[in-house]
């Protein structure tokens, strides 16, 4: 690494503080939760969490927390999602596909529009 | 370069604390189970430095969720990793659980100890990894620089740092500001700026884990402070001892070179400056700033007298900046943040925060960042939960050997640099040792002067010869061989080697003497009068601390031994040697020998009471009575008014000694409290009855139905021919609560409702019962009341853990549904139809300390609330009933309506009239009323026989030699303390059945085979002397 001048130094901040930011206690974006129980991770959770952990790195973003949990009960609908926005009802996915994660990311996590026809309902169950 | 992005990160604590708990280990398990379930591209793995919560350790921090998870270890990681990073499940077993409590708390920021700092110096604690330049880029790191080299003057950043009021963290609270104009304005060149990283306190850890966990704060703070004050060149003077420390800034030293922060030209400015790590050899005195500058240039670490200061002629002559490592840590926060933002924090003159590093008898020990003026006990109760085992706060050491000890009557104390040596202390580096009632404090005072004495130079000759003498009259009072004048002397010596000291080490040194003295007099006087040492500590005169600390002598250790042994016999006689009541007091003592057993001290206390209840019930159930002779009849007629555990106490010292002893009682029955004020479901009556019966044999002659004051008065049992005579009428009228309906039916009087149920088995109570206070007398009358059929409340200010009451008394009532309503107290009782219907409570809560150092309730305004009650029993205190003087003039009370005595000798200011027990203490204990009345019948004794009353003390030795037995270390491992077997809830209600049921012979066996033996010490002892 060659010496820092002010804005080379200003520059490494940026992209430190994105990989860090997860630590700073927020403010989040959103909150992704895949739920990762035996009967989702059978369905093919694994690739639902993939699909959305390549999206976050292709595009760089670090605000958003993606996390998983337990079975959600309705272990027929599996692969299931939920994504939170900061001040709107979480919204439950089902039956996913890595496909529908990239409209679904695009739609609701980053424009901000839940994408009804892959949608369960509203309402979710606390993670812990 | 794109950033990896992860799900999760945790952040695996790596401070020396956790590593030496194996955390590198755990990382890299934690690594390979990571890998295993392919969860490497989703979650990081992080090494920082120390939370500061190393009562825990090992620690991961789960970020974003926040959740924590501690005290790990290798088995738990594939668990923690399938469920939490798998499955997405928290595991709650592997979170904190507070001491004492049952229930798990997930989120840091739940718990208490951290909610409750503010982190200046410690702001990225857990949130970095230390050996990452980038992590400390990311969270505003070398920012302040960036700022003070291109938008501010040097002086601007001095006056900066002079209007924050940064003053300096390693003890003298210098003002940084001052300090750096000084070496500024000094003559000379170069300059050079040091930080000092010599932290040398027993106890004290705040700067090793700063250095650990965030060095580049620290070199921040170098790189602004140099570029203030025009220096070129600093250095980092680091302990040998902290390798990781040493590792942490010497790899941040060159990540900041790397990339142009310290060396040529700093970030393309025209500033230049470099730092260069120093590993000190470990020296107290290295602390020292002149003793560190010689350290550094390659001398011997001497202080040289000042001035002139280093700020002058400090590093090879020349102006040089010493600041602390945790001041350094300050600097760029100042600088980002302004001035006025740190001075808002803080109290008038000491402004921002201060690390400290609480050790010692705290529940929760660690680091602890709080703005200054915190008051200590918030530190010590709210943020550190108090003390282990709920025992009694005693001191605090703060500022390590070079500091003074706080009492609990200074708990409110607000934490700053003037509060602090105003109290006889001072902030030091911040180190706070926490001491309990177990603790020594002229032990205390004699560790931290071995430490200075080990530590001094030798250079100056007050430090280097005064403070061995000093610790020369500190030895002889803890071998119980000093004279009271050695207390002056002590006093003198200390103050001169203070003075007249070179260095802050020797002028430091005695404060540990200075300030013992001034808070724990009575404690030093204890060990040279009295041949005592009140924390059972020290062993010259203590022998074992159950023998020690029993109020009437009891050998303890010894009988505990004959029941190791089996032989129940010998224990029995050992039991009897200073104790006519042995049934009755391992039934209802305190059993002050248990807070002080050393078990206790890695595991739990031996069951001394319930050892001496066993031995005590054996030898009833074996028909063994030991009944002494009288040694030679004197004669002489001793009246003893009262037939409590004082009396009857008294009358038996005095009637072995060959005394016509009569003890007038006016009750219908002898045994006072124990008789008709303790309930039978504690204290069976038969019991007591045999325990009398053999006092009786003895020659005691007991009159009962006879009132003294009302009956006879005093004057009249002189004339009758009583030669001496000793008040032991107890406390029994109770303390009123003076609240509005007091007088109303329904409202009872405690110890007329325990009497009524001892002597009748019935009283007047109706269906829902308030008791209120937290006492015994309290849970005496719920728990009568409860057994009566009665739905019980008991009202209590404080909360259980304040409770004076005797800890299982309160356990078992609450195990019996009594409902506890704590911080709440009676404001009026209301009636219905003319009887006590209602009663009106507030809720308090606890703010600040009382001058005992327990909580200060506080009512809550507006918290008013009702209970449904047709009984009230205020049970908050009684004082002594003064009929007794009735028709006689002359005994001096005090305010509270106690008798005034003589506390060695039991006298009155009227020759041969005594007095002890609760008419004298007011409401204590039984074991405290029979020490005053074995005290009273000595001095009757020795007055008398024309003997002056003054007694010899001497240091506590057994008088049994018995062995100890063989005890395999699989057979120790495998012991511990008993359950006492007791009557199940069910067993108890609608009755007075006794509720513990006693030891069995094997049970008993066992538990005193646990016992650690400490009279053997002693026996080596003495046994070399002779």
């Amino acid at each position: 690494m060659p010496k820092l001048t002010i804005s080379d130094l200003e520059k490494l901040r940026e992209t430190a503080k994105a990989s860090i930011f997860l630590r700073n206690g927020g403010p989040f974006r959103a909150k992704i939760t895949v739920h990762m129980g035996t009967c989702g991770l059978a369905a093919g959770a694994r690739d639902i969490m993939d699909a959305f952990l390549r999206l976050l790195n292709e595009k760089q973003i670090a605000d958003v927390i993606l996390t998983t949990s337990g079975c959600a009960g309705m272990c027929s609908r599996e692969p299931m999602a939920t994504i939170e926005l900061p001040g709107q009802a979480p919204i439950k996915y089902v039956d996913l596909t890595p496909e529908k994660v990239n409209v679904l990311f695009e739609s609701h996590v980053l424009g901000g529009k839940p994408v009804a026809e892959f949608a369960l309902g509203l309402g979710s169950e606390r993670t812990f | 370069m794109a950033t990896p992005i992860y799900r999760a990160h945790l952040m695996v604590c790596g401070g020396t604390s956790c590593a030496s708990e194996n955390s590198f280990g755990l990382k890299k398990l934690l690594e390979q189970e990571i890998r295993r379930r392919g969860l490497e591209r989703e979650i990081a793995i992080v090494t920082t430095g120390c939370f500061g919560f190393c009562e825990a350790c090992p620690l991961i921090l789960v970020k974003p969720d926040d959740i924590f998870y501690t005290r790990l270890r290798a088995e738990d990681i594939p668990y923690l990793v399938e469920e939490h990073f798998l499955k997405g499940r928290p595991v709650p077993r592997l979170m904190y659980h507070p001491p004492e409590d049952g229930r798990n708390i997930a989120r840091l920021s739940d718990i208490n100890f951290f909610r409750k700092q503010i982190l200046i110096a410690m702001r990225n604690r857990g949130i970095i990894d230390p050996e990452r330049i980038e992590d400390y880029i990311a969270r505003d790191g070398y920012k302040a620089l960036v700022k003070a080299l291109t938008e501010m003057k040097p002086e601007e950043i001095i006056e900066e740092i002079k209007r924050s009021g940064l003053r300096g963290r390693g003890g003298a609270g210098f003002p940084t500001g001052l300090k750096w104009e000084y070496v500024r304005a000094a003559e000379g060149q170069p300059k050079y700026v040091v930080c000092n990283g010599d932290e040398g306190d027993p106890g004290a850890y705040m700067d090793r884990s700063l250095v650990e966990g965030d060095p580049h704060s620290i070199l921040e703070g170098m790189i602004i402070g140099a570029y203030a004050i025009g220096a070129s060149q600093g250095f980092v003077y680091i302990r040998n001892e902290y390798p990781l420390a040493y590792h942490r800034i010497t790899k941040a030293i060159e990540q900041a070179r790397e990339y142009g922060l310290l060396g040529e030209k700093i970030l393309g400015t025209d500033f230049s400056f470099d730092v260069r790590v120093v590993r000190g050899a470990g020296a107290f005195v290295c602390g020292e700033e002149t003793s560190l500058i010689a350290s550094i240039e390659g001398r011997l670490p001497e202080p040289r007298p000042r001035p002139p200061y280093p700020a002058q002629s400090g590093l090879w002559g020349k102006p040089t900046c010493i600041n602390n490592v945790e001041t350094w840590a300050n600097v760029p926060v100042i600088i980002n943040r302004g001035a006025d933002w740190f001075a808002s924090i803080g109290t008038e003159l000491s402004k921002g925060t201060k690390v400290f590093s609480v050790v010692g008898k705290v529940k929760t020990t660690g680091l602890v960042e709080v703005p200054m003026g915190t008051p200590l006990g918030e530190i010590i109760f709210d943020i550190c939960g108090g003390i282990i085992k709920d025992r009694k706060f005693k001191a605090v050491q703060i500022g390590g050997p070079s500091g003074g000890c706080i009492p609990a009557s200074l708990l409110n104390l607000p934490v700053d640099y003037e509060k602090l040596t105003e109290a006889g202390s001072m902030m030091g580096s911040g180190g706070m040792v926490v001491m309990d009632e177990r603790s020594c404090m002229v032990d205390i005072a004699h560790f931290f002067l071995t430490f200075t004495r080990d530590e001094s130079c030798g250079k100056c000759s007050p430090c280097r010869e005064g403070i061995p003498r000093l610790l020369e009259i500190l030895t002889r009072i803890r071998e119980g061989r000093a004279e009271l004048t050695d207390l002056t002397l002590l006093e003198d010596l200390a103050l001169m080697v203070k003075e007249s000291s070179l260095c802050g080490l020797g002028k430091t040194a005695p404060n540990p003497v200075i300030s013992t003295l001034r808070y724990f007099c009575e404690e030093y006087e204890a060990h040279i009068k009295y041949k005592r040492c009140p924390a059972g500590v020290c062993s010259h005169l203590v022998s074992a601390p159950c023998h020690h600390t029993c109020p009437i002598g009891t050998e303890a250790s010894s009988y505990i031994a004959f029941i190791a042994h089996g032989r129940f016999q010998e224990a029995y006689e050992v039991n009897r040697l200073a104790n006519p009541l042995p049934s009755v007091c391992g039934r209802v003592c305190h059993h002050p020998c248990e807070i002080f057993c050393r078990a206790a001290e890695s595991d739990e206390p031996i069951s001394i009471r319930a050892l001496k209840r066993f031995v005590a019930d054996w030898a009833r159930s074996n028909g063994q009575k030991k009944t002494i002779r009288p040694v030679e009849k004197k004669y002489e007629k001793v009246a003893i008014v009262g037939s409590g555990p004082a009396g009857l106490m008294a009358g038996w010292v005095l009637a072995k000694k060959g005394y016509d002893v009569t003890i007038f009682e006016a009750e219908d029955i002898p045994g006072g409290m124990l008789a008709w004020a303790i309930p039978d479901y504690r204290l069976p009556k038969d019991v007591l009855q045999v325990e009398i019966d053999d006092i009786k044999a003895l020659g005691v002659n007991i009159k009962t139905g006879i009132r003294i004051g009302k009956d006879l008065s005093l004057e009249d049992l002189q004339k009758q021919g009583f030669k001496a005579i000793f008040i032991a009428t107890g406390a029994s009228k109770p303390t009123r609560l003076n609240i509005p309906g007091e007088d109303l039916p329904g409202v009872i009087d405690p110890i007329q409702f325990l009497k009524s149920v001892n002597l009748k088995k019935r009283a007047e109570i109706g269906q829902k019962v308030v008791v209120v206070g937290g006492g015994n007398t309290a849970i005496d009358a719920a728990r009568t009341a409860w057994r009566l059929g009665a739905q019980v409340t008991i009202l209590y200010r404080r909360t259980k853990n304040e409770m004076p009451a005797i800890r299982d008394e309160i356990e078992e009532a609450l195990a019996e549904g009594i409902r506890m309503e704590f911080l709440a107290a009676p404001v009026a009782a209301i009636p219905v139809n003319g009887r006590l219907g209602k009663i009106r409570a507030q809720r308090m809560t606890l703010m600040g300390f009382d001058s005992s150092g327990r909580p200060r309730p506080v009512p809550i305004p507006g918290s008013e609330f009702e209970i449904e009650a047709d009984t009230l029993i205020p049970a908050i205190g009684q004082e002594p009933d003064l009929t007794v003087i009735e028709g006689f003039k002359g005994l001096s009370l005090n305010r509270d309506k106690t008798f005034q005595v003589d506390p060695e000798t039991k006298a009155t200011g009227i020759p041969g009239i005594f007095a002890g027990g609760d008419a004298v203490s007011g409401p204590a204990t039984v074991l405290e009323a029979m020490r005053d009345g074995q005290i009273a019948a000595e001095s009757i004794h020795r007055y008398l026989r024309g003997m002056s009353l003054a007694r010899e003390y001497k240091p506590t030795e057994p008088l049994y030699e018995v062995p100890p037995v063989e005890l395999p270390p699989e057979e120790f491992l495998e012991l511990s303390r008993p359950a006492m077997p007791k009557l199940s809830i069910n067993e108890r209600r609608g009755n007075f059945k006794e509720v513990e049921r006693g030891f069995t012979a094997e049970m008993a066996v066992r538990e005193a085979r646990r016992c650690l033996r400490c009279d053997l010490e002693t026996i080596r002892l003495k046994r070399s002397k002779s």
